[in-house]
């Protein structure tokens, strides 16, 4: 059995399909290895030359600025950005850059987005009806804690433990979110212990949560296959005393809506008993000579609440003190930078295996060392990540790029949903409105509290074929798709935006110069944060050439937001 | 215990890896497997028009009506022949009662919709070893489909109708993923160009003199997915009359239900009489998680109102399809996640979730007019399976079953996944763990 079980493992490890290059790709790879900027290049580096890869080159300037302003802020870098930044000639001009990002408005829209993904925050799921107002407040929690800085583990002791009217205390929503309305309060705390684990440990004891580990996770997890159900009942009695008091809300714009307003309360007593037999999990029952009462217990160290701790509150200050915290922590902001997790997928660590699971294992620790001498800053984590060569490599690559496990380069990914709509809207100067309920309009996706909001503007279908999920059970998704070529061919999102009115780009270039070669060099920089090529430019001034300039300048900004360059990053 | 390394893939294949409820797992399907025979494929059908019940109906109330002092007065049961039917909620269904083949020895493996959703399109479980890699079902009919393609062929094998963001081609390559339709009257709106088909034609040549990682491919696989499906989206703007078949009249809206359920099946209906390459048509209707005022006619959703959209869509899809010669060539499936709970109702008035439900086949070569499997006089258990494997009909044996008829072999085993383990269509088919239900021919 022993032999079986390791090819499989082994299988496991290469889940992520090599990228197979279908055609050669251009570029060089370097010919000597990784330079060491921080620890991650020994790490990254160490293992490529162990298997004999070459990593790519460095990315040029203009790779770089537009990378890091994306990756940093979900926004392209505008034409100043990009001049100011070529000009500058200190030799640590790559690190002022990456403190501004980290320091800039838009740093704390793309970054409460990304954890609004990750606590679901939504105005209406499967479970419960947050409203827009829960929605809203726990949309203006986030974004405030990622605008004061506040340590991360900070931040998810306070959700852990969160209290309050569910329309005016952000935190509250975390109990709402979860809870199960067709079952007993058992479900509810389930969900909780679930969704804590997954998000916040990126263990997935969901599995274990219905039924013990031996003879069901021996493919899928080996630690979870030594955990049993009851183990994971300990876990989800953290939240036994969490209770969730609704009362009838009537909203006076919207008097039919069937809607509950909640007051999250910590009772002082209360336990998780062993006495269900309907709602969404098999029964639950005490084995013969149990106790039908779960007594607290965190699954990873058996550690139980001090004596007088609120439930919550332990389980918070256990789970955010465990190492584990630190490990997907890093390893979530790692897959936001690189586009792949050093352990995939990002919620299926195997806690038996942090020694083979993770693509870089020793990396894994040194990163989650960092981030606990840091005090949890994300800005800081996020500084160290940016720093390193590795994360600073070119996309090009001759030759057939290896895996993307070894991160020899830059694999470029789609933009997400809200990034695309924003570049197109910022390089064409053509702004959209968006409605938010209870909020002002904004123009910017990435300032929307809920990826479903502004559903009746045409920019909601929009989003939607690009993959913006819906934060419930439609995960957001960076694939392809034909309607996704179409929009971005088709749609009056594109199409207009390139038109020479509505004091567009096209329109400011033009009004600015007839002379082609800088109506040229104006809309790639516009578009592509970059100057043309010589030979694109030859491409771009012939074409302007051969009609109407005014109108081929519309073509020309319409088939840049249609380059791969542009759509991916 | 000591496990071969076969019994591991055995495990896992059924479904049972990380399954949600270990109470209903039958260990005879563990270790007692018996070699099927070479399997015997239908082929009677070209296509497929898979409905999508989200939210999980009332079976008891539809397709498998139990009657008792619950039942309102207006459900109207009515008997044809031997079957009791909900003349209340489905009457123009009911028209077309002897084209349906009801299946009612159902049952779901998970009681939690979005699981159960995702495990009923790609007919395995999804947190079980090869769920993260494994296709929708019509993505397979999709990569089924490709050798026999013609260049009339324009449309993607696999069109999504109102359906959201459902799974997508898994491993498989991008282009047999579903392509996303929202129904309108005026139909696809990105198929043409605002500004005129020189201009884009102009457009489309200055893109490809100046995207050079179109071709060299720099930008690694995604990117090159995405140009794929640039090409795939000329195709379709350069062929003629596709928008006809994405558009539809006022008295076809007004005749299918006026509803945006009844658009997408008079799209489905012209997605398969058009024979452009489209095999496999998913559409789907929400709204049907009765936990409270199911039968409470002032409820926005309630049971009258789901029925009474879904009635008037089905009742002239079968007129349609027969009258154009189709419904031979086309295999209706109805399915749903799950069930829900049976006889009185909760003290919320509704139905809360049950793994025991129904699913509805029609044309495609099946022989209608007929109910398979029978359960109790509240539905709670099953008193006769009513098909010879005399188990349960999971979600396996329905993708079997569409896969048989539509020619594909359900028993294959895949060597190009990323696992290296080899990728079933269906898990354990091959075993004879799962089939077709024969019986419905």
């Amino acid at each position: 059995m022993k032999r079986g079980l390791a090819v499989l493992l082994l299988a496991f490890q290469i889940l992520s399909a090599p990228a197979y290059a279908r055609r050669r790709a251009v570029g060089q790879p370097s010919n000597g290895s990784l330079p060491v900027a921080n620890f991650i290049d020994t790490e990254i580096g160490a293992k490529l030359q162990q298997n004999g890869i070459a990593p790519a080159q460095r990315s040029g300037d203009t790779e770089f600025l537009r990378r890091i302003t994306l990756d940093l802020t979900g926004t392209i870098p505008s034409p100043a950005d990009v001049d100011a930044f070529l000009a500058d000639g200190r030799t640590d001009k790559r690190a002022r850059k990456i403190d501004d990002l980290l320091r800039s408005d838009a740093f704390v829209d793309r970054w409460t987005l990304w954890f609004g993904d990750l606590v679901q925050n939504v105005q209406v799921s499967d479970n419960a009806r947050e409203y827009y107002l829960g929605k809203n407040a726990y949309y203006a929690w986030i974004k405030d804690s990622i605008r004061t800085a506040k340590p991360y583990d900070a931040m998810v002791r306070e959700l852990l433990a969160g209290e309050g009217d569910s329309f005016q205390s952000g935190v509250a929503n975390y109990v709402v979110r979860q809870l199960q309305r067709n079952g007993p309060p058992q479900d509810t705390y389930d969900n909780l212990a679930t969704h804590s684990a997954e998000k916040f440990l990126g263990i997935p004891v969901l599995c274990i949560s219905c039924h013990s580990g031996p003879s069901h996770l021996e493919l899928v997890n080996i630690y979870l296959r030594g955990k049993t159900r009851d183990d994971f009942w300990k876990m989800a009695a953290f939240f036994s005393r969490a209770a969730a008091r609704g009362t009838r809300y009537t909203d006076p714009a919207n008097p039919n809506a069937n809607l509950i307003r909640y007051d999250v309360v910590s009772n002082a007593n209360g336990s998780y008993r062993l006495n269900t037999t309907d709602g969404n999990k098999s029964p639950r029952a005490p084995a013969p000579g149990q106790s039908d009462t779960v007594t607290p217990a965190f699954l990873l160290t058996g550690e139980q609440p001090r004596a007088g701790e609120a439930y919550r509150a332990a389980y918070g200050r256990m789970l955010t003190a465990d190492r584990q915290f630190a490990r997907a922590t890093v390893n979530y902001l790692w897959k936001e930078m690189f586009g792949r997790g050093l352990v995939e997928p990002v919620n299926g660590f195997d806690l038996a295996r942090l020694t083979v699971q993770p693509s870089h294992p020793a990396l894994l620790e040194a990163l989650a060392d960092e981030l606990i001498s840091k005090g949890f800053s994300l800005r800081e984590m996020l500084r160290t990540i940016a720093s390193s060569n590795a994360y600073q490599l070119s996309s090009s690559y001759g030759g057939t790029a290896p895996d993307q496990s070894y991160f020899a380069r830059r694999l470029p990914r789609r933009l997400s949903a809200e990034v695309l709509l924003d570049a197109i809207t910022t390089a064409t100067a053509v702004p959209i409105q968006l409605p938010v309920q209870g909020m002002a309009n904004v123009t910017k996706a990435m300032q929307l509290p809920d990826p479903l909001d502004a559903r009746r503007s045409p920019a909601s279908q929009f989003l939607d074929r690009f993959g913006r999920g819906n934060r419930d059970d439609v995960a957001r998704t960076n694939d392809s798709a034909i309607s996704q070529a179409l929009s971005l061919l088709n749609d009056p999102i594109v199409t207009n935006r390139v038109r020479r009115t509505n004091n567009s780009t096209v329109q400011k270039v033009l009004a600015a110069t007839n002379d082609p070669g800088t109506v040229a060099d104006q809309l790639y920089l516009a578009t592509l944060s970059r100057r043309p090529t010589a030979a694109e430019r030859t491409i771009a001034i012939n074409y302007l050439r051969g009609g109407t300039l005014a109108e081929r300048a519309e073509d020309l900004q319409f088939a840049l937001l249609n380059t791969l360059e542009f759509l991916f990053v | 215990m000591t496990f071969s390394r076969r019994h591991f893939f055995r495990i896992a294949g059924t479904g049972l890896v990380g399954s949600y409820f270990a109470d209903v797992l039958d260990p005879r399907l563990l270790f007692g497997a018996t070699t099927a025979p070479a399997p015997k494929l239908r082929n009677t059908a070209k296509s497929c028009i898979f409905i999508f019940l989200a939210g999980a109906p009332s079976q008891t109330d539809m397709w498998d009506l139990k009657e008792g002092t619950w039942t309102p007065s207006d459900l109207a049961p009515t008997s044809y022949g031997d079957v009791r039917w909900p003349q209340g909620l489905l009457p123009k269904t009911a028209e077309h009662l002897g084209k349906l083949a009801i299946v009612r020895s159902g049952l779901a493996w998970a009681a939690v919709h979005q699981l159960g959703q995702t495990w009923a399109q790609i007919a395995r479980n999804p947190g079980g070893a090869t769920g993260a890699i494994a296709p929708h079902i019509g993505a397979v009919v999709a990569l089924e489909s490709q050798a026999a393609r013609t260049t009339a062929d324009v449309l993607p094998g696999f069109i999504a109708l109102n359906s959201g963001s459902i799974p997508t081609c898994g491993y498989l390559p991008a282009k047999y993923a579903p392509f996303g339709v929202q129904t309108a009257e005026s139909g696809l709106s990105t198929l043409a160009h605002a500004e005129g088909a020189s201009r884009f034609s102009n457009r489309w040549g200055l893109l490809h003199q100046v995207d050079t990682n179109r071709t060299t491919g720099a930008l690694g696989k995604p990117s090159l997915d995405m140009n794929d499906f640039y090409d795939q989206s000329k195709v379709l703007m350069d062929a003629p009359g596709i928008n006809t078949i994405f558009s539809f009249a006022d008295a076809e809206h007004t005749r299918y239900g006026a509803s945006t359920f009844g658009d997408s099946l008079i799209v489905a209906r012209n997605l398969v009489a058009s024979r452009k390459g489209t095999r496999f048509v998913q559409t789907t209707m929400g709204g049907w998680d009765h936990h409270s005022d199911i039968y409470d006619h002032a409820a926005a959703q309630s049971l009258y109102v789901q029925c009474a959209e879904l009635d008037a869509a089905l009742g002239a899809l079968f007129t349609d399809l027969t009258a154009m010669n189709l419904l031979d060539e086309t295999l209706v499936v109805i399915v749903s996640e799950f069930g829900r709970t049976v006889g009185p109702l909760s003290n919320q008035g509704g139905r809360d979730h049950y793994l025991r439900n129904s699913t509805v086949f029609a044309g495609g070569g099946t022989r209608g007019g007929r109910i398979l499997g029978k359960t109790d006089a509240q539905g709670s258990t099953v008193v006769d399976y009513g098909w010879s494997a005399a188990r349960d009909v999971r979600t396996e044996d329905v993708a079997c079953t569409i896969y048989s008829a539509l020619g594909i072999d359900y028993t294959t085993v895949r060597t190009d996944d990323p696992l290296g383990r080899g990728f079933e269509y269906v898990p354990t088919a091959k075993d004879g763990l799962y089939a077709p239900i024969e019986e419905l021919w």
